[in-house]
């Protein structure tokens, strides 16, 4: 399939061949066939199929978990615990504070705590049911509040703040003494699901050579083997990981999903084990967006220049850190916008609750950033008169100025170009704000 | 374990399966007709979506023993001589498959529209997928898909 | 009349990759068999967003072959090398790169033979979509096969691989001053909302985005990041929260878990900016992530251009939206 002349914006341009070209994507027509195998609609000889069971409750010491009754249901192979497992039983992105199976404690009500697998799905959902777990519950710390008063129970040795960042540029009391309006604001975003279509699922399997394979709905092979072989007491090399075609991942599949899992059931059972989650598994479990409590103030001149942003950003990552430092950490750095801020002081949060746990999103902390940081130019110039439009239209940084950080942009600057679109389609199609 | 027999794409496939299993997995796991997806297993996502009786249908939620002697039609029936339907064409070279997972399901929805009413408007279009959800691509390439391969104008 | 209308416009910047001094790779092998068709073993995963098509393109065009000539195979541990992860918006931009070593070298493996062949210098020729010209020239001297027959008869190297660091140091810990990122990208959009005064429903009429993807690869798979993105935005602003009792998640099924249909997303207008970015490959940016930032803040300044009244906190459900117009009418600031 060559160029397509019907491609609908296809702005074939320049000096190119095919860069520019709306060629059609290189799997799109397997999928619109329904040939494209995705780890769900696999299947080898002899494969069994798994289930988590989730520990339902937010924090509780394990006092004791009985699966005599699950490994009666016919057709269940193996019911796993924490103590099956043949290595590290910790992984994580950031820092190893992740579980394969719970151990000690709980920490979510979406810890994964025992392991089926068995003949058919059927039968590892009764299998998992008839789990009994004896937990005993703690104080759950289910708010950023909660998270910062240090007589909270700690919920991982290290104690529920993370870490936290500094941004610090100018003198922030010169900023405000430059200031004819000063905005102060609270702001607090929520915590979202990637709902990816296709669910988290792995297929593993001993090759004949030995190697274990895990042919996975990931967003990054190299990183889960990194992960999946110490777990499991394996050389890296002697762990595959294939990426399938994946049904969409916004940042979920960044982590670790089910590949330790149905590697380990694989492992000890010695049979391709297929773990597919279920939509209430992958609604309930692994990473999210990070629900963000944000308390900015904001300053400009009288002519619409912004002076200053003091801001303090918390991020509620969860039990489990993931990427949540770092992504904390880049709301704070973008928590100026992409404008030419003289004076900033910002300070960010990463704390630890018994929620979910978020991660990666398509965003990474700058889209809760951004509604701080945006609304706040909006309350600026509907305070100082002047077209939200305007208003950024004179704080852009442009080729020459820095960002908050103090990086210095070159001629690839483009956000100026993108408000300026924006400008132009509302001249052209006469849209007019309605309270400026 | 029942015996069946289903009349699928035109073809009749022979299989055992409990009455209470559900038409999809009967036809991903015994039949191996995958193209149908699993997105919820609960009729909430459209994922699933196949023909009855020329019908749209979420077979997640449709027991095989209630499919007894009727038509299923899945995406794997689609192309005809082997070239791929014109609505998979539009799909593919339009810009409405990303990840893909939604696409089948996608795409016999819009089949089912066409079949009753050819020319439908944008509207029409969306309300038809309205049961379909697709998490990348906001729609509006695939509602110019559906149009193009309607043959009516595209916005 | 209890519907009002609003403007409302977001802007955002967006750190490309890593930073951080977090390890940023990318990397392929490529390779050309006898008959001239290309593998690339690219290490970036493709979740849909189409860094595979990206890929084949970079390829097709540095090598000079037809884009159907060129297979990818996708991310795994044994056939193809690191590539990092696709996040970040960081795989075209940082994977694009790399491709385009990989298959620069390859293409001057193939000159060079080809120059052997036809006795000329190897910057005398080019390849254009599977044939070797003599530039300038309108008709082709050979076919890419051909040459690649040749390079494979000599027992020549007509394989490569390509290497992209895009790593970043860290910032200053106290201050985080400092250059955060290799590269930016930029959005703005604009987000026209109805609101029912009456029960606090808010409805996205239009959506238009200005994204700025230095140079659209491929633009209708920019368009349709630009799409999806503000369509994951406008689930984000108004519908999409999970709802936690005690710490435990009660909106486990989609039933409850609300997210878009196409009856929820409004027409979103792209507006494809390119402003050439001279790190990236052939001046492109990352958009993934720029596309879907800054739908949520322009639905909430529309908002609040629509009713005068500013939602703080994300969703903006109906109740949310209904309640602050209810205070509002309290403190008599609202009028009907």
């Amino acid at each position: 399939m060559a160029q397509p002349e019907n491609a609908t914006s296809a702005a074939q341009s320049g000096p190119y061949d095919w860069i520019g070209s709306s060629v059609p994507k290189v799997d799109a027509l397997d999928k619109a066939l329904g040939i494209t195998q995705y780890v769900g609609d696999m299947q080898m000889p002899g494969m069994l199929h798994a289930r988590i069971r989730w520990s339902g409750v937010p924090h509780a010491i394990i006092r004791g978990i009985d699966t005599s009754e699950a490994v009666k249901v016919p057709g269940v192979r193996a019911v796993l615990t924490a103590g099956d497992i043949p290595g590290i039983n910790r992984y994580g992105l950031a820092v190893q504070d992740q579980r394969v199976l719970a151990d000690d404690k709980v920490r979510t009500a979406a810890d994964p705590v025992a392991l089926v697998a068995a003949d058919t799905e059927q039968a590892a959902e009764e299998a998992i049911t008839k789990i009994k777990l004896d937990l005993e519950p703690l104080r759950p710390i289910l708010s950023i509040e909660d998270a910062l008063d240090p007589t909270a129970p700690s919920i991982h040795e290290s104690g529920n703040l993370f870490t936290r960042t500094t941004v610090r540029k100018g003198d922030l009391d010169q900023g405000v003494k430059e200031s004819d309006v000063i905005v102060e604001e609270t702001y607090r975003t929520h915590l979202m699901d990637h709902m990816a279509m296709e669910t988290e699922s792995s297929l593993a399997y001993m090759d004949p050579t030995g190697v274990l394979t895990i042919i996975t709905s990931t967003q990054y092979p190299y990183r889960d083997r990194r992960q999946i072989a110490p777990a499991l007491n394996l050389s890296m090399n002697k762990v595959r990981v294939v990426q399938a075609p994946i049904g969409g991942g916004f940042g979920r599949k960044d982590d670790i999903t089910s590949e330790i899992h149905a590697g380990l059931l694989a492992l000890k059972t010695q049979r391709p084990v297929r773990l597919v989650y279920t939509r209430r598994d992958s609604l309930i479990a692994n990473t999210k967006r990070h629900p963000m409590l944000m308390k900015f103030r904001t300053g400009a001149r009288s002519d619409g220049r912004l002076t200053f942003v003091d801001a303090d950003i918390y991020g509620d990552t969860g039990a489990y850190l993931s990427l949540g430092a770092f992504v904390i950490k880049k709301a704070g750095i973008h928590a100026c916008g992409p404008y030419d801020v003289p004076n900033i002081r910002v300070d960010t949060h990463t704390l630890y609750t018994n929620n979910l746990s978020s991660g990666a999103m398509r965003g990474f902390g700058v889209l809760q950033a951004a509604v701080a940081h945006e609304s706040q130019m909006d309350q600026l110039a509907h305070r100082l008169g002047i077209s939200p439009i305007d208003i950024r239209l004179i704080n852009t940084l442009k080729p020459g100025l820095a960002t908050g950080t103090g990086q210095v942009m070159d001629e690839g600057c483009g956000i100026e170009a993108t408000v300026l679109r924006i400008k132009e389609y509302m001249e052209s199609h006469d849209l007019r704000f309605t309270r400026s | 374990m029942e015996h069946y027999s289903l009349k699928i794409n035109g073809h009749v496939y022979e299989t055992g399966a409990e009455p209470f299993e559900s038409l999809l997995d009967v036809l991903r796991e015994k039949l191996r007709l995958t193209g149908s997806k699993k997105g919820c297993d609960e009729g909430e996502c459209g994922s699933c979506t196949v023909l009855l009786d020329g019908k749209p249908v979420l077979s997640c939620i449709l027991m095989v023993s209630d499919v007894r002697d009727r038509e299923v039609l899945t995406v794997e029936g689609l192309p005809q001589g082997g070239e791929p339907h014109p609505i998979q064409v539009e799909m593919t070279e339009r810009g409405g498959i990303q990840c893909g997972y939604c696409t089948p399901g996608i795409i016999m929805s819009a089949y089912a529209l066409l079949q009753e009413n050819p020319r439908p408007s944008e509207d029409e279009i969306r309300f038809a997928i309205a049961g379909n959800i697709c998490r990348c691509t906001g729609y509006s390439k695939i509602v110019e898909a559906l149009q193009a391969a309607a043959g009516t104008p595209i916005r | 009349m209890t519907k009002k209308r609003g403007l409302g416009v977001g802007s955002m910047f967006y750190g490309i990759g890593y930073g951080f001094n977090r390890a940023d790779i990318g990397s392929a092998y490529i390779e050309m068999a006898d008959d001239g068709t290309t593998t690339v073993y690219s290490g970036a995963c493709d979740m849909g967003q189409g860094i595979m098509t990206v890929v084949a393109q970079v390829a097709a065009e540095v090598v000079g072959a037809n884009i159907d000539t060129i297979r990818v195979v996708a991310a795994d541990t044994t056939s193809t090398p690191d590539a990092g992860p696709t996040s970040g918006s960081r795989a075209t931009f940082v994977q694009g790169i790399a491709v385009h070593e990989a298959a620069s070298d390859l293409h001057d493996q193939l000159m060079q033979t080809a120059a052997g062949m036809f006795e000329c210098e190897k910057d005398e020729l080019e390849a254009h979509n599977g044939d070797v010209y003599l530039k300038d020239a309108n008709s082709p001297i050979a076919s890419l096969a051909e040459v690649a027959a040749r390079v494979h008869l000599l027992g020549g190297r007509c394989a490569s691989w390509g290497w992209h660091d895009n790593s970043t140091a860290d910032v200053d810990p106290a201050t985080s001053q400092g250059d955060a990122y290799a590269s930016y990208g930029w959005a703005s959009q604009l987000a026209e909302v109805e609101v029912d005064t009456e029960t606090g429903h808010v409805k996205v009429l239009k959506i238009v985005s200005a994204t700025d993807a230095g140079k659209a690869i491929n633009p209708v798979a920019v368009e349709g990041q630009i799409q999806g993105g503000a369509a994951m935005g406008v689930g984000y602003a108004l519908y999409e929260q999970h709802i936690l009792d005690e710490g435990v998640p009660r909106t486990d099924s989609l039933a409850f878990y609300l997210v878009p249909t196409s009856m929820d997303v409004p027409e979103i207008q792209c507006e494809i900016v390119e402003v050439y970015d001279p790190k990236g490959p052939f001046g492109a940016k990352g958009i993934a992530e720029p596309a879907t930032v800054p739908t949520t803040p322009a639905i909430l300044n529309a908002i609040y251009d629509a009713i005068g009244i500013r939602i703080t906190d994300t969703p903006a459900t109906p109740e949310r939206v209904f309640q602050a117009i209810q205070e509002a009418r309290a403190r008599g600031e609202f009028k009907d």
